[in-house]
């Protein structure tokens, strides 16, 4: 999993390729309109592909089409603020974190040592254990 | 035939992946690690993995040489996709690249101010980015020639809010390390606890043992026979017994 900034990045990318998709799917899916009486809609040429030829929905398919990219716009929306409200250590400065790490490492050497202790005294203690076994066995 | 995979190729949106690719299989993997123990074993005294990257094998096989990772770059310059890239230039500001700076550079990274503002800066563009498309689609539907304008400023927001997103990454690699040092604290402690703690089991069994033992070799003194020695070994294991069983 990417870190929180890269899904934050990620995540504002989908809105642009949202943004796009949904102006693509109006231009592209709208039904056509009379302006006047008079105006005929052009039987489609079949024969023709034009690339940028509008391809009507029925109204009703036109209309949840829309709802449904509207929606995703505004939850990809409120992603993008969930993942800004939990960007890690927004309450840090710099300082602070530097104080931290410095603690962190003090620490850590501390905690290494024991860490080593304890190893040894492990290694005595089985020695130990050891020789009381041996005992009760070779007798 | 021969022509078509190099077309293939050239008009693919991305590059395919670098040949050896194919070597990483579980067996060169398991190999190579086989190879990187013994060759550690000599100096595994001074050995630590947190300063040490995997060792440099000095003499690959030839069939494993590509396992072997790069040395990272000496002087900061490196190469991808063909670009040259320079770790020590700092990430150039908007005005630089002459895009509008849509805000003021909340307290400018390096001192010591808190992010929040950052964060609500980030905010706030997210919801123009928003608003700036209600108004694009408005624009699109009743003059589309304004459109390009409108278009410009949700480009200029992006790149606004990328160029803050990136200027936070330095101080989420901190905030990263921080987390891995707590962790491997953490971890640190808790293996001292269980060492200690089962040295404590041990030294109380032991001492359980020991007044035992002084008690049947009294017994054994008083009754002079072979049997307790028997009775003896039988009681250390009821009381191994009663510890881990």
């Amino acid at each position: 999993m990417a870190d929180r900034l890269t899904q934050l990045q990620d995540a504002v990318d989908q809105l642009g390729t949202q943004f796009v998709a949904s102006i693509h799917f109006v231009n592209n899916r709208h039904d056509l309109q009379k302006l006047s009486q008079k105006d005929i809609i052009r039987e489609k040429d079949e024969t023709k592909q034009d690339p940028i030829e509008v391809n009507p929905l029925p109204p009703d398919e036109f209309k949840a089409g829309q709802r449904e990219l509207a929606q995703d716009l505004i939850l990809k929306e409120q992603q993008i603020e969930f993942l800004i409200s939990v960007l890690p250590g927004l309450e840090n400065s710099e300082k602070d974190q530097e104080e931290m790490i410095k603690q962190l490492e003090a620490d850590l050497k501390v905690a290494e040592e024991q860490r080593k202790q304890a190893l040894k005294d492990k290694a005595e203690i089985l020695t130990t254990l050891e020789g009381v076994i041996r005992q009760i066995i070779r007798p | 035939m021969e022509v078509q995979p190099e077309l293939n190729r050239l008009a693919a949106s991305f590059p395919a992946p670098p040949p050896f690719w194919k070597e990483f299989t579980e067996e060169n993997l398991d190999r190579i690690s086989k190879l990187r123990v013994s060759q550690t074993f000599d100096n595994l005294k001074n050995f630590n993995p947190a300063t040490t990257l995997p060792l440099k094998l000095l003499e690959p096989p030839p069939e494993l040489r590509y396992l072997q990772p790069p040395d990272p770059p000496a002087k900061g310059q490196y190469r991808c996709f063909g670009d040259q890239y320079d770790l020590n230039i700092p990430l150039p500001s908007l005005d630089e690249q002459g895009i509008t700076s849509l805000y003021t550079p909340p307290s400018t990274p390096g001192s010591d101010g808190k992010h929040g503002d950052r964060a609500f800066i980030l905010k706030r563009l997210a919801k123009s980015l928003l608003l700036n498309f209600l108004e694009l689609v408005g624009i699109l539907s009743v003059n589309p020639d304004q459109a390009p304008e409108k278009i410009q400023d949700l480009r200029t927001l992006f790149i606004n809010f990328h160029h803050l997103l990136n200027e936070y990454r330095p101080h989420q690699a901190r905030e990263s390390l921080i987390l891995m040092m707590q962790d491997q604290l953490e971890k640190s402690r808790a293996e001292t606890k269980g060492i200690m703690d089962m040295k404590g089991k041990v030294e109380s069994i032991l001492e359980g043992l020991n007044q035992k033992q002084s008690i049947e070799s009294d017994k054994t003194r008083e009754e002079d026979t072979d049997a307790p020695v028997i009775d003896d070994g039988s009681d250390v294991w009821d009381e191994l017994e009663k510890e881990f069983g």
